[in-house]
């Protein structure tokens, strides 16, 4: 029995349709990446999911349950740590694991132990009497995935758990959910980081707009863009140029940052030659030149029109929308 | 144009901005206008029967005598609104962009403060309609309300000196929202609800001294009785002297607050 | 899976009282962990009484009132407001959590909805002691009548149960806004519901048009059951009125508070 079922999935807003009849499948004890930009409806979905939020139409069930006809089922089978890490700053690191215990229906003995045993596997021992408020971002998001733990889930669902962690925070948190995963755990990832997608998933769905727009394994998915393409940096006078003579030798794609020129080249390394020829007779001086294989950034920008990570370079220049 | 009337011009555009702000934003208007309104309705059903008690000022109702009450309290709330909503401005950093503007720099405190003098107009305006409408007598008619009218705008403006004293001092709203229960204090210990004769010890002799009680005699006269010269000069010293100080209060913030930035 | 063994293992019962004193356990560090967070909900009903008292404290002499002290006729009024406003800073606070995603952690749990709003409602009720008791060794220093131990017990018991309702009422107004805006509306409507009672003065000496609100608001079987003690003798008569005027009260908020934590979802 899959982990997750979802078919014809929506969620309507009044007359914004946030999700629009998605359908997807989680296997038992996979890592399935749940991949798109602010506001696609990623995190509607794990509401969804983890009836916070009911569906205006489709069906999902989870661990076997109906999320809106079994919901108490639901909730007793996952754990959660939602993209706002919902602590409590009066309570200490300890606290907090022991009343998500309790909530979850634990004996007072078994939530003690339970308590220690999650705070050391989550690095946080030292700091367990200490108050949540006092706690660095990434303690914080630890503490959070440890309370998400406490009932040893059948199904794990993160969204974006490492969203304004540092590098060192984020792999601490990739070896927990890859630890986790091995020990039989399905865990439901969103993200708006095509790295950490790539890292962990199994299996990932892309989402844009509400509507699932590719789901495979990353390799699969890459293999289906095909195509390696050649970045150039040109002067911004020289772009036009650049952008005509490479259409002689292939596929230009829209241009990343604004700046540099993309182009999609069927041969690889091969076709590298005829570039420079191209771009040089038409008298265009290059900055730079880089042959780059295939991203999820590319699956993205094949599938949308438009890059993700343009989108996350422009988000954090200005507000986050809720996806 | 003349320095005068540039000022004039930016104390008027800042003034408008403070009283734009407060009626966009329901939740400010509530504790002026709501509350009072509330406490109006209460006070005179709850304790109405008071006016047959022997020294009661001769009335046509308790509503008539508490409507000045009434007046002063929403008035309190509004120049205590107003520093609320000063202290946010220097929280977020809008009053830096003033004090780089090329404007005098009283005319940021003297533009809040004529927005809290407005709203406390909007008081007056707001219980003198009450009054009329649940079927109390304006004893000094059109001119008794329009002096009415004119002390408690004036005593917003005096209060919101100290509010605004206050916010530019602390720099924190909530510091200015913690001395909520202060103007509620202030109040209870003035004739503002009950004539200070009948109060009991020691909040009648407290009331007695109390600067709030003159302007609520002062607002208060025109309505019951009509309009009295002692009383009204005694208001308007009360006033001045209120407004001397919160001039001087928010000068020496204002200086405070451009040295420390 | 010893964790999920042990989560079967324990009576359903055993589970929701361990949740609910869980959560009422939590709402104490507000009071403990946050230093002069007691006061404000101690400083508005002692004003009040010190207030109200010395502004009207002459109406005692009126024809119709059968006391002359005006600190036991207005003391439980006091400690009733006080109880007031600790229930609705229960549903301000309720309102943050919800802001501030705290809530999502409570319903994501299976624990039951009724379990999670007992144990805001409780923690209010017990809290509502703190206030009152103040009020009260105020208004004992004051000269106020001694109740005798059982219009003590019955003010305290309408007191708890008072802010029991204010909690329902202000976490149905947090769960159906879901911001701390809907703070002003939580108080004001728990101030007029105590006030518009013969919280001033005898029902007899109300203005008409307050009389006949008092007589039809529940809260003033409530006044006139907390207010026994200190203006005269506790009798059973004067007391189940207020009893069942706050199961009602209870049953009512206690079902819309309910009904919208059920509805945080749709």
């Amino acid at each position: 029995m899959p982990a997750i079922e979802v078919a014809g999935l929506e969620r309507a807003f009044g007359e914004v349709r946030a999700v629009q009849g998605i359908d997807l499948e989680v296997a038992d004890g996979e890592i399935y990446g749940f991949l798109g930009p602010n506001g696609a409806g990623k995190t509607t979905t794990v509401r969804m999911l983890t009836t916070l939020l009911l569906p205006t139409g489709g069906r999902a069930s989870v661990a076997g349950h109906d999320v809106v006809d079994e919901a108490r089922q639901v909730r007793a089978s996952i754990g959660v740590a939602l993209q706002e890490a919902a602590l409590d700053p009066l309570m200490t690191g300890r606290e907090l694991i022991r009343l998500q215990a309790t909530l979850q229906g634990l004996p007072p003995a078994a939530g003690r132990k339970r308590a220690d045993e999650l705070l050391e596997r989550v690095g946080l021992s030292y700091a367990a009497e200490r108050r949540v408020g006092a706690y660095s971002g990434g303690m914080q998001r630890r503490l959070d995935l440890a309370a998400a733990l406490v009932h040893e889930p059948q199904v794990l669902f993160l969204d974006e758990p490492t969203t304004g962690l540092d590098p060192v925070s984020r792999k601490t948190i990739w070896e927990e959910v890859r630890a986790l995963n091995d020990g039989g755990t399905t865990v439901f990832l969103t993200t708006q980081y095509l790295e950490e997608a790539d890292q962990l998933a199994e299996n990932v769905g892309i989402i844009d707009s509400g509507r699932i727009v590719a789901e495979g394994t990353p390799e699969a998915l890459k293999g289906e863009v095909g195509h390696p393409h050649v970045e150039l940096l040109v002067g911004e006078e020289a772009i036009a140029a650049a952008e005509r003579a490479c259409a002689e030798v292939g596929k230009v794609l829209p241009r990343k940052d604004g700046k540099r020129v993309l182009l999609e080249v069927e041969n690889g390394s091969a076709d590298i030659p005829r570039v420079v020829r191209a771009l040089d007779e038409a008298g265009v001086a290059v900055e730079s030149l880089e042959l780059v294989r295939p991203t999820l950034d590319d699956v993205f920008v094949a599938k949308t029109g438009y890059h993700l990570e343009d989108e996350e370079e422009k988000e954090s220049g200005g507000e986050m929308a809720p996806a | 144009m003349s320095d005068l009337a540039t000022t004039a011009r930016v104390v008027g555009a800042l003034g408008a901005r403070s009283i734009r702000q407060t009626f966009r934003r329901p939740q400010l208007i509530s504790p002026i206008v709501v509350f009072p309104t509330l406490l109006l309705a209460i006070q005179t059903g709850g304790a109405g029967a008071g006016v047959e008690l022997p020294g009661f000022p001769p009335v046509q109702s308790f509503l008539q005598f508490m409507l000045a009450g009434a007046m002063m309290q929403s008035m309190m709330l509004a120049g205590n609104s107003g520093g609320i909503a000063f202290a946010v401005d220097i929280e977020m950093g809008f009053t830096d962009r003033l004090f780089a503007a090329p404007i005098p720099r009283f005319a940021i405190v003297l533009g809040r403060l004529a927005g809290t003098a407005a709203l406390g107009l909007f008081a007056a305006i707001w219980f003198l309609a009450i009054g009329l409408i649940f079927g109390a007598e304006i004893e000094g008619g059109v001119p008794g309300a329009l002096l009415a009218m004119a002390l408690i705008a004036a005593s917003a403006l005096a209060v919101g000196g100290i509010g605004a004293a206050i916010a530019l001092h602390s720099g924190s709203a909530s510091v200015v929202q913690g001395l909520f229960p202060l103007v509620l204090v202030v109040l209870f210990l003035s004739s503002a609800f009950f004539p200070q004769s009948l109060m009991i010890e020691p909040a009648r002799t407290i009331a007695e001294y109390n600067p709030l009680s003159f302007i609520v005699e002062g607002v208060r006269e025109p309505i019951i009785a009509g309009i009295d010269a002692t009383h009204t000069l005694e208001a308007v010293a009360a006033i001045a002297g209120i407004v001397v100080l919160g001039l001087v209060l928010s000068a020496r913030a204002l200086r405070h607050r451009l040295q420390v930035g | 899976m010893e964790a999920a063994a042990n989560t079967l293992a324990t009576p359903a019962w055993r589970t929701n009282l361990a949740t609910i004193l869980a959560l009422m356990a939590r709402a104490k560090n507000e009071l403990v962990r946050v230093p002069g967070a007691a006061i404000p909900g101690v400083l508005a009903p002692t004003i009040f009484f010190l207030g109200l008292n010395g502004v009207f404290g002459a109406l005692t002499q009126l024809r119709g009132f059968e006391i002359d002290s005006y600190e036991s006729f207005i003391v439980p009024v006091s400690m009733l407001q006080g109880a007031g406003f600790t229930g609705a800073a229960a549903g301000v606070n309720l309102a943050r959590d919800y802001e501030q995603g705290w809530v999502d952690r409570l319903l994501v749990s299976p624990a039951p909805r009724w379990v999670l709003l007992a144990g805001n409602v409780l923690a209010a009720s017990a809290r509502a002691f703190i206030p009152a008791t103040f009020v009260l060794a105020i208004a004992f220093a004051l000269g106020a009548q001694w109740p005798g131990l059982d219009g003590l017990a019955v003010c305290y018991l309408m007191v708890a149960a008072t802010a029991a309702v204010a909690a329902c009422w202000g976490s149905m107004l947090a769960l159906r806004f879901k911001s701390q805006s809907a703070a002003p509306l939580m108080q004001a409507g728990m101030m007029a519901l105590v006030l518009l009672t013969p919280a001033y003065a005898p029902l007899a000496l109300l203005q008409p048009w307050l009389e006949s609100v008092a007589s039809v608001n529940p809260l003033t079987e409530v006044v006139e059951a907390a207010r026994q003690g200190f203006v005269g003798s506790v009798s059973w008569s004067d007391t189940w009125p207020g009893i069942v005027a706050l199961a009602g009260l209870l049953a009512v908020f206690g079902a819309l508070a309910l009904r919208e934590m059920r509805r945080t979802n749709v």
